[in-house]
């Protein structure tokens, strides 16, 4: 079997996706540090999550999908585009989730277009994790939403509503570039990164964590 | 299984080639173990044979079966989850607890519905859909992959994976076709899956534009998957001037898919894994649903899960128009194929005669405006006095509008023989209608 698990990309400080290899090695580490996430945000066996991504993503998110079924709990997957929003709507008045994760304005101006209230599609989600561009709007709405950012190629969630998004601090180190959000890898990765600034605005916090800013 | 010697044509010569005779005893053999599983499970089929007056000990032959079992249609999974609060629509036949993941149809002709999954499996089958159908097109361990595709199916560059080769991932959207067709010419995948129309026929503004030539970056690919929806004539001769290698994709009755081979001659359908059956499209039940048996007739497709243990669907009335052939195909498969004529719910019957949206895609997409090939029938019934098409359209000033409705009218006319009226909107009112870029081709008004 060959060493690169898959080709990915992340965004970068201009906006631009950038093509990111990626080794099994990598999805196996990082698969053991989403399954602590995940524990710490409360995904148990029994309870069900909902992934909304995209396939570009797959390489930040497959760690996720992995670590949601080693925890014992049951996944849904949509897309995180306008036109899923009708999926979105449909898996949580059919089932009870205890995480819907990276939600995006996108999917919350598909709930605008369907008329569907954030409450009424979100009020059963125990942890709602919202991306930048959706965090503000569930606020205004009355949800209290958990940080969920895709730091270029690093997946930091907060570990409760209105707290920092939060790196595995194991695999990335943080740094302030003109208030981006930059990664550098600790472990070794087929990608290297050094002090590469991502598009994501923040304030940070420590080596580890983040507030983003709401864009 | 392990995978087979890189130079061998098949992933599977055994099963892929196997004589009909021994394919229809295998198949038998697992269709009675799937009536059985799913008659003790699966609560939506216990309540329709009951009401047929059947059980499973009055199925013994594949005659049996056609005379007998009754079908289920997609409004009856809905009914069923609707009216007892089942998510799973009756079909699931394990614990819900045991199930991996939840994932769902993709919502194209209404609500999505459930569809429920064990990973790490429990398929009583060998590896089939994808992983023949994609050896076959030439793909080999250590090759690049493109996976152009949505998420909602799963996670399914694992399949890309389990035969060796590396997924290069890209959004389904028209967005991602500059990265696309740099990152092929940086790889040189030598596949991709799903590129369909909408996406070829956006390609050539596309590399225009990026100053890309679509035939260096397609020339890797030995095969291009195209599906969901017909390939127009606009698209199929970009295609053939870029040099790409497409192979058609359908679902079969939402219990598994097929795939074109090299030859080109329909869509295989794995039969170790369904049983596919041909029927009258106009019945209204098992009771009078004549058995189409004429090669390459057109028919409805009925499929039946022969390995799925988790929700099969047992004579699954999916809807779609097809032709089935059985002869054996030049490619030395000898598995059924289908080639797709149109689902019987976007029809309509104007002044007697029948349309489907195949029928008026090449006319629509032949003018600039609308080479997208985006539109709908406006069907608020099948039978109609009047054909009504919305079409989308771009790059036209608003006091061009009229004489192109003529224009789209006048190429429809020459093409069906029925005038249409047309309603002209921009291209990104229709394609909101999603799935992305895969509308629905009839809306009620």
């Amino acid at each position: 079997m060959t060493s690169t698990w898959g080709v990915g990309q992340y965004v970068d400080r201009t906006g631009h996706r950038v093509a990111w290899e990626v080794s099994h090695d990598e999805i196996r580490r990082d698969t053991d540090g989403a399954t602590t996430r995940l524990e710490a945000i409360g995904v148990e066996p029994g309870r069900r999550v909902l992934w909304c991504s995209m396939l570009s993503e797959a390489a930040q998110f497959w760690p996720y999908i992995i670590a949601t079924m080693v925890r014992g709990a049951q996944l849904s997957c949509a897309d995180a585009t306008r036109g899923e929003a009708v999926r979105v709507a449909m898996f949580t008045r059919q089932m009870t989730y205890h995480a819907v994760l990276g939600v995006n304005g996108a999917l919350l101006d598909g709930l605008d277009d369907l008329g569907r209230r954030y409450g009424d599609v979100f009020h059963e989600v125990s942890v709602l994790g919202a991306r930048p561009d959706a965090h503000d709007r569930l606020v205004a709405a009355g949800l209290r939403p958990t940080h969920f950012v895709l730091a270029g190629p690093a997946v930091a969630i907060g570990d409760e509503p209105g707290a920092p998004a939060r790196v595995d601090p194991t695999e990335w180190e943080l740094h302030d570039i003109d208030n981006l959000v930059a990664v550098t890898n600790l472990a070794e990765r087929a990608s290297h990164f050094d002090r590469t600034a991502t598009a994501i605005h923040a304030r940070q916090i420590t080596s580890d964590t983040f507030a983003p800013n709401s864009s | 299984m392990s995978g087979p010697p890189v130079e061998s044509v098949f992933y599977d010569a055994e099963y892929e080639t196997m004589p009909r005779d021994r394919l229809a005893d295998l198949q038998l053999e697992l269709l009675l173990d799937t009536i059985a599983f799913t008659y003790e499970r699966s609560p939506l089929i216990r309540e329709l044979w009951r009401k047929a007056r059947i059980t499973p000990a009055d199925v013994r032959t594949l005659d049996d079966f056609r005379e007998k079992v009754p079908f289920i249609s997609k409004d009856a999974v809905r009914q069923f989850r609707d009216e007892r609060a089942d998510p799973y629509g009756g079909l699931l036949c394990l614990p819900p607890a045991e199930l991996t993941a939840i994932m769902s149809t993709s919502g194209t002709t209404g609500d999505p519905t459930l569809v429920a999954e064990k990973w790490g499996g429990i398929s009583v089958g060998r590896p089939s859909i994808m992983y023949r159908d994609f050896w076959g097109m030439g793909v080999r361990p250590g090759d690049h992959f493109s996976l152009f595709l949505f998420t909602f199916r799963g996670p399914t560059y694992g399949f890309v994976q389990s035969l060796g080769a590396v997924p290069v991932l890209f959004d389904y959207d028209l967005d991602e076709i500059e990265r696309l067709l740099r990152l092929s010419i940086e790889y040189a995948p030598t596949a991709m899956y799903n590129f369909g129309g909408t996406m070829i026929l956006a390609t050539d503004q596309i590399a225009a534009r990026a100053g890309i030539d679509p035939r260096e970056a397609f020339a890797s690919y030995r095969g291009i998957v195209w599906a969901g929806e017909p390939l127009g004539a606009r698209a199929r001769g970009l295609a053939r001037e870029w040099g790409m290698s497409l192979f058609e994709h359908s679902s079969v009755g939402d219990v598994t898919a097929s795939f074109e081979c090299s030859a080109h001659d329909g869509m295989h359908v794995w039969e170790d894994t369904v049983l596919v059956e041909g029927i009258d499209p106009d019945a209204v039940d098992h009771r009078d649903a004549a058995t189409v048996t004429d090669d390459d007739a057109r028919c409805e497709l009925v499929a039946t899960a022969l390995t799925n243990r988790v929700a099969p669907l047992v004579r699954y009335r999916s809807d779609d128009i097809v032709r089935i052939t059985r002869t054996p195909c030049p490619c030395g498969r000898t598995h059924a194929r289908i080639r797709t004529v149109g689902r019987k719910g976007d029809e309509v019957v104007v002044a007697g005669r029948s349309v489907l949206p195949v029928d008026v895609w090449s006319a629509i997409d032949s003018i600039d405006a609308c080479r997208l090939g985006l539109f709908q029938i406006i069907r608020p019934a099948r039978e109609l006095d009047e054909l009504r098409l919305r079409v989308g359209y771009q790059d036209t000033a608003q006091s061009r509008l009229s004489t192109l409705a003529d224009e789209i009218a006048a190429a429809v006319t020459a093409e069906v023989g029925v005038t249409p009226a047309v309603e002209l909107v921009p291209n990104a009112e229709l394609l909101r209608l999603g799935p992305p870029h895969k509308i629905p081709r009839v809306a009620a008004r």
